[in-house]
């Protein structure tokens, strides 16, 4: 199984998972290889799990404000602060039959190069099921796993030096949320690569990029003329839409 | 009448529930930071969920969950039929 890998490029959030969504799509289809890709968002965003209501989590009005944009995700789980200084998101899309099928053991397994690619930078970090890698009982990356057609799309990201303060300026937090996790603050949840390492973030993304393809055999590569195209027709008819961002 | 609440799934995820009804539920919305796919299911099953009558045990209301889900083959991560029938009967009984 030759894996391609996209290098770390920077995109807005519609296109974002517009693209991730066209890959799931192309997997299931045939017409798309195995894919990694490690992105940026440009503006700054924040994504939210597809189950979320958008007001419920995102003070859209601070967004507007500092010029920050938002998202539903077409997988689960919680809202993401995306900062664009400060954070790198990883997707992998791939036949469902390369991972186990427990869904639990292929998190792991895909937390595995996350933890992997942290570990060669001297940071220990631990995946703390359902979808989080923590490091010292703090949240270092959260991820996110849907399957559809016979494909698996898991995206997840890395805390680099993210901005926190801004992050819970644009994230509404539940106090059942918290309460469950007896700590008070959720601020003091979270931590980030740069609180453990001077490692920059290109060395985060070399390191990130070798937990991920160690044992692979890979080229590096780009989207097919297909694939943009859907990806663009997409982000244009769904993730930029209202009617998606706040259909919950 | 309106009701909403959430229930925080004991090693699992949140669910919460916003429901308009009457003697039945005419409009309910199911969110969350739960994992569920295919994801359209959620859907499904708020359009099943609207006319159950509010008086049904919450034992009733979960299987009627379950088992709309499991005609879907629905995976769920974090979130159980159990806690989203606790979240709408508390919802409705406010």
């Amino acid at each position: 199984m030759r894996w391609r890998v996209i290098r770390l490029e920077t995109r807005n959030a519609y296109s974002n998972m517009a693209i991730d969504n066209a890959l799931i799509e192309g997997q299931k289809s045939g017409a798309s290889q195995p894919t990694i890709r490690f992105y940026k968002w440009l503006p700054s965003a924040v994504s939210i799990g597809n189950f979320q209501g958008m007001n419920d989590e995102v003070d859209i009005d601070r967004c507007k404000e500092l010029g920050i944009s938002y998202v539903r995700r077409i997988t689960g789980g919680g809202a993401v602060y995306h900062d664009n200084k400060g954070e790198i998101t990883y997707s992998i899309i791939a036949p469902e039959a390369l991972f186990p099928k427990g869904i639990i053991e292929s998190y792991r397994i895909i937390c595995g190069y996350v933890i992997a690619g942290l570990g060669s930078l001297g940071i220990t970090a631990s995946f703390a099921p359902i979808n989080d890698i923590l490091v010292n009982g703090k949240k270092i990356s959260g991820n996110a796993q849907t399957r559809r057609g016979g494909a698996i799309l898991q995206h997840g990201t890395v805390l680099y030096d993210t901005d926190v303060r801004t992050m819970f300026s644009v994230l509404k937090i539940s106090s059942e949320k918290i309460s469950d996790k007896m700590i008070k603050s959720a601020e003091e949840r979270v931590t980030r690569v740069k609180d453990y390492s001077d490692v920059s973030q290109e060395g985060l993304y070399e390191a990130l990029l070798k937990g991920f393809t160690s044992g692979k055999d890979y080229d590096f590569g780009n989207y097919t003329k297909e694939e943009t195209k859907r990806a663009e027709s997409l982000e244009k008819e769904i993730y930029s839409q209202d009617a998606w961002n706040f259909s919950r | 009448m309106e009701g909403s609440a959430k229930v925080k799934v004991p090693g699992g995820k949140l669910v919460a529930v916003k429901v308009e009804y009457n003697s039945a539920i005419e409009k309910i919305k199911i969110t969350g930071d739960f994992f569920m796919y295919p994801e359209s299911a959620l859907g499904e099953l708020e359009k099943i969920l609207v006319g159950v009558n509010v008086g049904e045990s919450e034992e009733n209301l979960a299987y009627t969950v379950y088992e709309t889900l499991h005609r879907s083959r629905v995976t769920m991560i974090g979130v159980t039929p159990e806690a989203i029938a606790s979240a709408i009967k508390r919802a409705v009984s406010k």
